[in-house]
């Protein structure tokens, strides 16, 4: 029984969602946004089970104090902080909590936060990636068997095709560059987009019709 | 006498044009008198509710005027106009005053504005006394047909009630905007929504045929048939990778990517992740799984406590060993790495949807010398992936994984029946390619989806 | 503030509520101190009623899947969280399975019906107008047959029930082939733009911040 209501809650909506594909009529559209809001708001009710789950492993690493036991402590500290900005705001000439309205989001720590701590870290992040995929290809260059200098190949051709540097190679690089962007890269592209979006189809069949239930867990 | 005859025609003429005034507004009168003679109207003007839609839409089609493009060349463009009830005015007035209020007013005004958009198909059958015509759209020269949309938001002043009587006429007019010539009125014709959308029966034809395909194969699999897959490196590749975890002593890394639970690629890393948890509780080694999203982190727990339950050590299972980290994208793979940097775990495993961070997932693994088997639906992170990892499962490969590791006939047998799916693209796209040297459009259109 | 203090004792009497609903009195007093636990339990019940006030007051309908989410934190109650998993799941799986099945199966398979001889018009025609040119018709007939050649042995690689030899075997290799210079076209063309992107920050560093180049 408990494994049988939410296999037929999954087979209910499944069907569901696949015939209002085919249906334009407003009430099946007005269904279809209702179930849609459900999702976002399961979501956020998830978070606050998200958020546990972290402030559990942070106080454990901290309390057993394991090797790197400050990190926790600046998780936290981070998490407590944002959330004490984004509750506080500034109404009606005085400051206070305010759970039910965006006071918090003007608050100037919570967007100082923001704009100095977190969108730098995030571009930096970004931005490390170039570092990354100068060693990457420095490990994957080394033209182990046919298929890996295929991959050389073809990426050094389309790394510089825009090279002033090259005469007239150049022109022939550039021109093979965007003919290999061009033809099989969409051909290789579409035969994986078909596979996958087969995968998918089955996957989605499965899942709707109870074949694949590694989700749910047991008992 | 010539005199007489001019005063008369002029005195005809303002008659005529006082008359048209006191009926109240009207589409401009186009018996003004200019250089440009007056073009011939559209004709077979024709309206009907818009296919294939949640109604709220009408659609006009007409024959061109002689004059577009032949003829005298005159008509620049046409002008369509909708014959709209005095009434719409006061509910516009209420909409406008709905705006400003607050409070009680507001729901006041909120009941009044619902009761007059009741009253709208009322209004709409005053044709022709109580109202006028109100131009609603252009079409330039060339087009022969035009849409009337409305919204579905009874707070909109855009909205178009269904079940309503709704009159037409389209105007042909030149350079000078005077000089136009009217059509027949069309209507009265009403908009409703469709129950079937008759442009994606191509998708229903797929839809059945895939399910039928799929029950057959996986009815045929209950029943014992033998099913050979060939053998794929990234799944023969876990167990080694596991064993290798557990000999020195070192924690595997499996991460679920950044997708939500309902992702088809994170859901067939749930399976995977059952059938990794099921081997690391039988060995004993220690597994982290991080999460980037609550719902996904929540599954995790349910799949990795029910794999320990199946190798019969419920004891060693713990919540933490699935936590969440944070949804926010660069904080996640910080942290993802700091813990690979720090616990140094022997195997990575990345299963899912990735996006950006993907390289640097790898990457940072690759620094901390653990064996790396990735596997993702996201064909922009493959490359990366390929590169920087040991073992790579394409696009499809991580969905069929799940069947590899469990080696179950129903699962097999739905492997069967995508294959046989492939197996029918390649025909498809043979004949496609006769069809599309021989211009057999029939065919090529077959699979065409035009809404 | 007199709202804010209500709020606040509103939200402080609906987490005791809630703990005595998933006992987790019971539970947390096993493992730990009863304060910490409490503390924990509060913060994330906390949580959740000040979103949810803030978002949905006026519809208690919602609620309700969200609640049953939360159930999971409850030992005997636990398995009523699989409920909004499981609609969920269903809904979207019922959305992408028609989805795509449309855009990744049936439009990529039609873009694929391309003709064998673009603008045929005579084996004359093509040889007195034969050129290497990107916009030429040699060029654009070898792509058709590269096209369609490269999607058919791509998809004879995946098939998984059927071993890869003899025929078979050489068009799947084709395909792998394919594969490896798309992947590696795409790493070429992404190392460029990551290499943007660091230049990008190192402009910031060294001209707006430190003024050292122009």
């Amino acid at each position: 029984m408990r494994r049988q209501i939410p296999l037929a809650l999954v087979f209910i909506f499944g069907v569901f969602m696949i015939f209002q594909y085919f249906v334009p009529h407003e009430s099946s559209e007005w269904i279809y946004e209702f179930l849609l809001d459900w999702i976002y708001i399961i979501g956020i009710f998830a978070l606050a089970l998200g958020i546990w789950s972290l402030i559990r492993v942070s106080v454990a690493k901290i309390k057993t104090r394991k090797s790197g036991w400050g990190y926790p402590v600046i998780t936290m500290a981070g998490l407590f902080l944002m959330i004490l900005f984004g509750f506080t705001g500034y109404r009606d000439g005085s400051w206070g909590f305010h759970f039910m309205t965006a006071e918090g989001l003007s608050n100037p720590m919570f967007r100082n936060f923001f704009d100095y701590i977190m969108i730098p870290i995030q571009s930096t992040m970004f931005a490390l990636l170039a570092f990354f995929i100068a060693s990457a290809a420095y490990r994957a260059f080394r033209a182990r068997n046919v298929l890996a200098s295929l991959l050389l190949v073809a990426a050094l051709v389309v790394m510089l095709r825009f090279n002033p540097y090259l005469g007239p190679f150049g022109t022939i690089i550039a021109d093979t560059a965007s003919w290999l962007l061009n033809v099989p890269n969409l051909a290789a592209k579409r035969a994986i987009i078909i596979g996958i979006g087969l995968g998918m189809v089955g996957t989605a069949l499965k899942i709707i019709l109870g074949i694949e239930r590694g989700y749910m867990g047991k008992g | 006498m010539k005199c007489k005859s001019l005063v008369i025609l002029l005195f005809v003429c303002g008659f005529f044009a006082l008359a048209a005034a006191e009926e109240g507004s009207g589409p401009p009168d186009s018996t003004h008198v200019d250089s440009i003679p007056p073009p011939t109207p559209v004709s077979m003007l024709t309206a009907r509710d818009s296919e294939n839609d949640h109604g709220h839409s009408v659609t006009l089609m007409w024959e061109l005027s002689t004059d577009d493009g032949a003829g005298q060349n005159s008509v620049l463009s046409y002008e369509i106009f909708r014959w709209v009830p005095f009434f719409m005015d006061t509910l516009q007035s209420i909409r406008d005053s709905l705006a400003g209020a607050e409070g009680t007013i507001a729901e006041q005004l909120r009941k009044r504005r619902d009761q007059a958009i009741a009253m709208i198909p009322g209004a709409h059958k005053s044709y022709p006394e109580q109202g006028g015509w109100r131009k609603i759209g252009t079409a330039l020269s060339g087009q022969s047909s035009y849409e009337d949309v409305g919204v579905k938001d009874r707070g909109s002043p855009d909205y178009m009630a269904d079940h309503t009587d709704y009159y037409y006429l389209v105007d042909a007019v030149t350079a000078d905007p005077a000089i136009r010539a009217p059509s027949e009125i069309v209507g009265p014709v009403q908009s409703f929504g469709q129950f079937f959308n008759t442009g994606r029966i191509p998708v229903f034809v797929a839809v059945l045929v895939f399910g039928l395909l799929t029950i057959l194969f996986v009815t045929r699999a209950r029943r014992g048939a033998e099913l050979y897959v060939r053998p794929l490196a990234g799944i023969e590749a876990v167990d080694d990778a596991i064993g290798r975890a557990t000999e020195m002593g070192k924690p595997i890394l499996y991460v679920l990517g950044l997708g939500s639970a309902a992702d088809i690629g994170t859901i067939a890393s749930f399976t995977i992740l059952g059938r990794v948890a099921k081997r690391v509780a039988e060995y004993q080694t220690k597994l982290i799984v991080p999460c980037y999203d609550p719902i996904v982190m929540t599954v995790a727990q349910e799949t990795v406590k029910a794999a320990f339950l199946d190798a019969g050590r419920p004891d060693d299972y713990y919540e933490d060993i699935v936590y969440f980290v944070t949804q926010s994208q660069f904080a996640y793979v910080a942290a993802v790495n700091g813990t690979m940097l720090r616990e140094l775990p022997a195997t990575n495993m990345y299963m899912g949807v990735f996006f950006a961070e993907s390289l640097i997932l790898a990457e940072t693994g690759a620094l901390a010398g653990s064996i790396q088997i990735a596997g993702t639906d996201q064909v922009a992170q493959l490359p990366f992936f390929i590169v920087a990892c040991d073992y790579t499962l394409i696009g499809e490969e991580l969905y069929a994984a799940s069947a590899y590791l469990g080696r179950e006939p129903i699962l097999l047998g739905s492997l069967k029946a995508q294959d046989y799916a492939k197996a029918a693209v390649i025909i498809l796209a043979a004949l496609g390619l006769l069809a599309a040297s021989l211009n057999w459009t029939a065919f090529i259109n077959l699979f065409s989806v035009t809404s | 503030m007199r709202r804010t203090t209500i709020i606040a004792m509103a939200v402080v009497l609906g987490l005791f509520i809630l703990s005595w609903i998933l006992r987790s009195a019971s539970y947390v007093t096993v493992q730990e101190h009863y304060l910490i636990g409490g503390l924990k339990v509060t913060f994330s019940a906390f949580l959740t009623l000040a979103i949810l006030s803030f978002l949905y007051k006026d519809n208690p309908f919602y609620k309700f899947l969200g609640i049953m989410l939360l159930m999971r934190l409850s030992r005997n109650r636990g398995w009523l969280a699989r409920w909004p998993l499981a609609f969920i799941v269903g809904t979207t799986a019922g959305l992408n399975f028609v989805r795509y099945l449309r855009s990744d199966f049936m439009e990529q398979v039609s873009a694929t019906f391309v003709p064998l001889f673009v603008d045929w018009k005579g084996v004359g025609y093509f040889i007195s107008h034969f050129s290497l040119s990107a916009s030429g018709q040699f060029v654009a007939i070898v792509a058709n047959w590269v096209i369609f050649l490269g999607v058919i042995c791509g998809i004879i690689y995946f098939f998984f029930s059927k071993e890869h030899k003899g025929v078979f075997g050489a068009a799947s290799r084709v395909g792998i082939w394919v594969l490896m210079i798309t992947f590696g076209a795409s790493f070429g063309y992404t190392v460029m733009g990551r290499i943007s992107l660091l230049v990008g920050r190192i402009t910031f560093l060294f001209r707006d911040w430190l003024g050292w180049i122009s």
